[in-house]
């Protein structure tokens, strides 16, 4: 229902997106994954109609809305990054306010409140000031004050980031009583890997304004399926026997972690009896070998690199 | 518009205290400032040697018939030292039957005092040589002061147009200057909710909502105008009846020079948001920038005191210097509107091209 066609955003000569095409359908639960600048909060900027596209289209039902951003907006409910709350008034007058500004009034308006407030798990204190409240009850509102005029697409721009753990299982409780019980439309953006696996059908991973891949949990895990990732727990740390690994034929990378090493080798490759003889030769004991089928992060170190959150 | 609004109201309402506090502030400085010893100008009198207390206790009293200066005898470092450092403007030094002026130089006030000072000297040294050379001087000191205070000419004093010369009210001058300088800290903090709606993510909010955005605009501009004019009428009514002003019995016509001027001030906030980007940052500059205006625009000095070119020309550009014209005029002088068009033009001159780039400058600010 929703889709962006090329998107490209250029800030004085530097480029914030680069042909960035994505597609929503209806009811379903997208995550938008990427490292702190790869692009994502000016995406969703340009899909909500806050910024004009330098290139690109963006298309509601086919039909292209930057000339018409009424029409988007009027199916949209955003919440962006920051907190975009009055800090000097209630939950409860926030939300009042939010609710008015879409023409919500009286008996509705009211039950429209204390059902986003019962969504998000602030009922009790909907009489408490804003500027009282932790970061992860602000940003609870933050999301309360998109949903009042029911979207059809929510978009949501890394509603976890810095929150303490409660608000955080309210706050995915949220996503998916929407997505899996209204039958909303999601665009979830986090850097958080696990969040974007429990709760999206699909997604999108960013990096440097560009779109590097996409697909569900089991394509993207697909791209490593090559490969095997090999924690290895070593009793004192050894440069000696990393560069040895790197040596070998079927060693793709080789890396110190905390407690030892890391792997990443071909799949079927019988690397485990040269890595213990490699130990010997180096006079370091192995405590312990795990092998690890790829996560979505190592999807994206595979991609980019780098970690999600470098 | 209306959402808007009651957001701001509903901030303000749990913190009125700024505008409150802005009131209280007008209050304070008209009285401190413009109230001290009923308007007149303080002028320290000293001895110089030879002359005695007595001899200066008569002067003294013959210079206070003034109704615009108030001598007070001092001693001498001090009465000099207040001058050369700018605190007052002139002082007097009383030699036997004689005077010396001890003013900075360029001071209006000064000269004034000079000419009054003059005046009285001259007219009590003729009666004294005259009753002299009466024989009975006793008697003739007496006659004197009689056909004095009844003359049998009488000289009458007239404006260039015919009408009564009226003394000028300094304290009056004050008010005005007071109120609307301060007016203008209430509206610049809430002009400034557009910068803070801006950096905190509710502007956009809004601007992804139904409502428009000339209702988001008009509705900060509406809140900050009925800020500052509700400030500017309850600082006039109190001085009104609180303190028995005479604002010249044309009260309406004072309060619609106000809103313009509230306008006019709305629109120099709006230009100050639009330069700057954060609230901190207009909070960084719009209170550098406004108390120059009462400086520039002589807002507190008597009228005619500022005849720098370079500065009479700056002062066109500040909306305090015209509407203090126009609000004076009214109180002071009976003028009509056609006396005050000019002024009241300028303003709106000036509010409609602060706010037309102000308006630009913000919208071209967003992200
Ligand atoms: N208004 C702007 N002017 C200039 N550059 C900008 C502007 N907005 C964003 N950028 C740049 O565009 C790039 C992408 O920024 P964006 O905020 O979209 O990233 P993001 O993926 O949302 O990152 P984060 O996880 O930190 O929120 C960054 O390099 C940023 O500095
Ligand atoms: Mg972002």
């Amino acid at each position: 229902m929703l889709e962006t066609v090329e998107l490209r955003k250029e800030f004085k000569g530097k480029t914030a997106v680069d042909d960035v095409s994505l597609y929503l359908n209806k009811g379903e639960s997208v995550g938008l994954l990427g490292p702190n600048g790869a692009g994502k909060s000016t995406t969703i900027s340009m899909i909500s109609s806050l910024v004009k596209p330098t290139k690109g289209d963006v298309r509601l039902h086919g039909r292209s809305v930057i000339k018409q951003p009424q029409d988007i907006r009027k199916v949209l409910g955003v919440v962006p990054q920051e907190i975009a709350l009055y800090e000097e008034l209630s939950a409860y007058e926030n939300l009042t306010f939010f609710g008015r500004l879409y023409k919500l009034k009286g008996a509705a308006l009211e039950s429209k409140i204390q059902e986003t407030l019962e969504m998000v798990g602030l009922r009790e204190r909907q009489k408490e000031l804003i500027k009282t409240f932790s970061g992860g009850m602000k940003r609870r509102i933050n999301i309360a004050a998109a949903l009042l005029h029911d979207p059809e697409i929510v978009i949501m721009d890394e509603p976890t980031v810095g929150i303490d753990p409660q608000s955080r299982t309210h706050i995915l409780d949220t996503v998916r009583l929407l997505n899996r019980e209204k039958g909303t439309t999601v665009l979830y953006t986090s850097h958080y890997m696990e969040e974007v696996e429990q709760l999206c059908n699909r997604m999108y991973i960013m990096d440097h304004g560009r779109i590097i891949a996409s697909g569900t949990h089991e394509e993207l895990q697909r791209i490593l399926s090559g490969e095997d990732t090999l924690l290895i727990q070593l009793n004192a740390p050894s440069q000696g026997l990393i560069q040895e690994l790197q040596q070998l034929e079927p060693v793709r990378r080789a890396e110190e972690t905390d407690n030892g090493l890391k792997l990443i080798v071909t799949k079927q490759s019988n690397i485990l009896t040269a890595v213990v003889q490699a130990a010997e030769r180096q006079r370091v004991q192995i405590i312990n070998i795990h092998v690890h089928t790829p996560s979505l992060e190592d999807v994206f170190l595979h991609l980019t690199g780098r970690t999600l959150r470098d | 518009m209306v959402p808007d609004l009651l957001a701001q109201w509903m901030k303000e309402r749990r913190s009125p205290y700024l505008l409150l506090t802005f009131i209280g502030l007008s209050v304070l400085a008209v009285v401190l400032f413009g109230m001290s010893s009923e308007g007149k100008t303080k002028i320290d009198v000293f001895l110089a040697e030879g002359t005695s207390e007595a001899e200066a206790a008569g002067w003294i009293e013959r210079l206070n018939k003034s109704e615009a200066f108030e001598f007070v005898l001092r001693d001498e470092e001090p009465a000099r030292a207040e001058v050369r450092e700018g605190r007052a403007m002139a002082a007097v030094q009383l030699l036997p039957d004689d005077y010396r002026i001890v003013a900075a130089v360029d001071e209006i006030q000064g000269l004034l005092a000079e000419r009054h000072v003059d005046t009285v000297f001259r007219q009590e040294l003729q009666l004294r040589a005259a009753a002299e050379r009466s024989g009975d001087p006793e008697r003739f000191r007496l006659d004197a002061e009689r056909i004095l205070q009844n003359p049998p000419l009488t000289l009458h004093a007239a404006a260039p147009d015919g009408g009564e010369i009226v003394s000028y009210d300094m304290g009056l001058q004050l008010m005005f200057g007071f109120a609307l300088f301060l007016a203008m800290f209430t509206i610049g903090s809430k002009i400034n909710a557009v910068n803070a709606e801006k950096t905190s993510g509710i502007w956009n909010r809004m601007i992804l909502s139904p409502v428009r955005k000339t209702q988001m605009y008009l509705g900060h501009l509406t809140y900050g105008f009925a800020a500052g004019f509700l400030q500017l009428a309850i600082v006039y009514l109190i001085f009104l009846y609180g303190f028995g002003f005479d604002l010249g019995g044309r009260f309406g016509m004072l309060l619609i020079v106000s809103a313009l001027y509230t306008v006019a001030a709305v629109a120099l906030a709006m230009l100050i948001a639009g330069m700057t980007k954060t609230p901190v940052q207009f909070n960084m500059v719009y209170p550098s920038v406004v108390p120059i205006f009462p400086l520039i625009s002589g807002a507190y000095m008597p009228p005619g005191t500022i005849t720098n070119d370079v500065l009479l020309v700056i002062g066109e550009f500040v909306p305090l210097t015209h509407a203090m014209d126009a609000l004076l005029g009214i109180a002071l002088y009976d003028a009509g509107w056609g006396d005050i068009f000019l002024p009241l033009a300028k303003l709106l001159l000036f509010a409609v091209i602060c706010m037309g780039v102000g308006i630009n400058l913000v919208e071209r600010g967003r992200r």
